[in-house]
């Protein structure tokens, strides 16, 4: 088993489809992932379960590669209720967190913006850079880079979770240049495609960080860390200002309204 | 039930022998004097941009890893917001060791009992009345010196 918990987990899932169904019922999205280089150990480490759960959780995945081997169950206590989890954060990973609020607000429009665009003459070369200009300076800027610098300096940079993290942003800038080119270009397919694809990238991103990446990450974080983190993002803060946070809210504020207006048009 | 939680007799004392390590010393992890909060300065060079500990006096004798867990690596101020008169000034010491002390953060480790969490209050006033803003913490022992809750606020 030893040698199982070191493998890379999408080799694991191809070699034995019903190990991404066991961690899929246990809330573990492995299967979908589109690089699944991380261990098997650090994926049931990083969800923090229950080591009731936990454990039941390994003898399944055992017998699901071992179908033959003799191995026995762990004794289960039906008496005790799992605790209800609720995800604290840190002062410092709070911020990060209610920073993805705004960026969520936008992925939640970009399904009316593209309908917009497909419905229009040609596309609304403006909507379109006023929404690239948020995701590259509000989104990547202002958040991501506080992420990059900061927050993923505070642990194994190598680690394959933040790798996969560092690879999301990649391939959401990719998105976002391919969306201003088909702008450019007046090409609608380019635009859409290249919208909706960042929006499934960026909900899937923000989700795993929200649940599973922040919450290790403020397990392994000291107090003297998380007083440093925090004042390294007021610093960062103060650099840009007030006034950037604010502008972008508006942004997103009129953005609704308009889409709003639409909506009921 | 009734009378103040915080003053109502219990014994556990059966529940004494529970297991645990006894061998090895424990070294003191305490790194400065004073601690009661009217006796601190906050211009003392041991709170200058450092983790803060704010206990309520009956934590350390509760909580029986105390220095271990808690204090090592953090400077410390004691007070008691039951019987401790003048708390006014805790308030504003606190603020002094946010905003003059520069502090990294600021831990606040109470009893379960009600009027403990006035002592969390202090620290919350003091942290608003600041212009720094800091990480506060707070630590929650029980009665039988096990903690019950540790988030920050």
């Amino acid at each position: 088993m030893q040698k199982v918990l070191n493998r890379e987990i999408k080799e694991l899932i191809t070699a034995y489809p019903e190990v991404g169904r066991v961690l899929e019922e246990y809330g573990i999205g492995c299967a979908p992932c589109s690089v699944g280089s991380c261990l098997l150990k650090d994926v049931v480490g990083i969800h923090n379960l229950d080591p009731q759960k936990e454990a039941t959780l390994m003898y399944r995945i055992e017998k699901a590669i071992y179908p033959d081997r003799k191995i026995s169950e762990p004794v289960v206590d039906m008496t005790r209720k799992a605790e209800p989890k609720k995800i604290t954060y840190s002062p410092p990973v709070k911020k990060l967190v209610d920073e993805h609020v705004l960026i969520k607000r936008l992925l939640a429009l970009i399904p009316s913006i593209v309908e917009f665009t497909e419905s229009s003459l040609k596309v609304d070369k403006n909507l379109i850079l006023g929404c690239v200009d948020f995701i590259r300076t509000y989104a990547d800027k202002y958040h991501h880079m506080k992420e990059e610098d900061i927050l993923f300096k505070y642990i194994d940079e190598k680690a394959e979770i933040i790798q996969v993290m560092y690879k999301d942003h990649d391939i959401g800038r990719g998105y976002v240049r391919q969306a201003v080119e088909g702008a450019e270009k007046n090409n609608k397919t380019q635009v859409k495609e290249n919208l909706l694809a960042y929006r499934d990238l960026l909900t899937q991103h923000i989700k795993k960080e929200d649940e599973i990446l922040y919450p290790w990450i403020d397990r392994q974080l000291s107090t003297t860390q998380v007083g440093e983190m925090f004042r390294k993002c007021n610093d960062a803060d103060a650099l840009v200002g007030d006034e950037l946070p604010r502008k972008y809210e508006k942004f997103i504020v009129e953005l609704e309204e308009k889409f709003l207006q639409e909506v009921t048009k | 039930m009734s009378g103040c939680p915080g003053s109502k007799t219990i014994d556990f004392s059966e529940k004494t022998n529970q297991e645990g390590n006894e061998t090895g010393k424990r070294p003191s992890q305490l790194r400065q004097w004073p601690i009661q909060l009217h006796l601190v300065s906050p211009m003392a060079p041991y709170f200058q941009g450092k983790d803060i500990l704010l206990a309520a006096d009956c934590t350390a004798f509760a909580f029986g890893e105390f220095h271990k867990d808690y204090l090592k690596g953090k400077s410390i101020a004691i007070a008691c917001p039951k019987l401790d008169s003048d708390q006014e000034i805790y308030v504003d010491k606190i603020k002094s060791l946010i905003d003059d002390a520069k502090i990294n953060t600021l831990s606040v480790m109470i009893m379960q009992v009600p009027c403990c969490f006035g002592l969390a209050q202090i620290a919350k006033d003091g942290a608003e009345k600041a212009s720094r803003k800091i990480p506060v913490k707070q630590i929650v022992v029980g009665l039988e010196g096990n903690i019950l809750s540790e988030e920050w606020i």
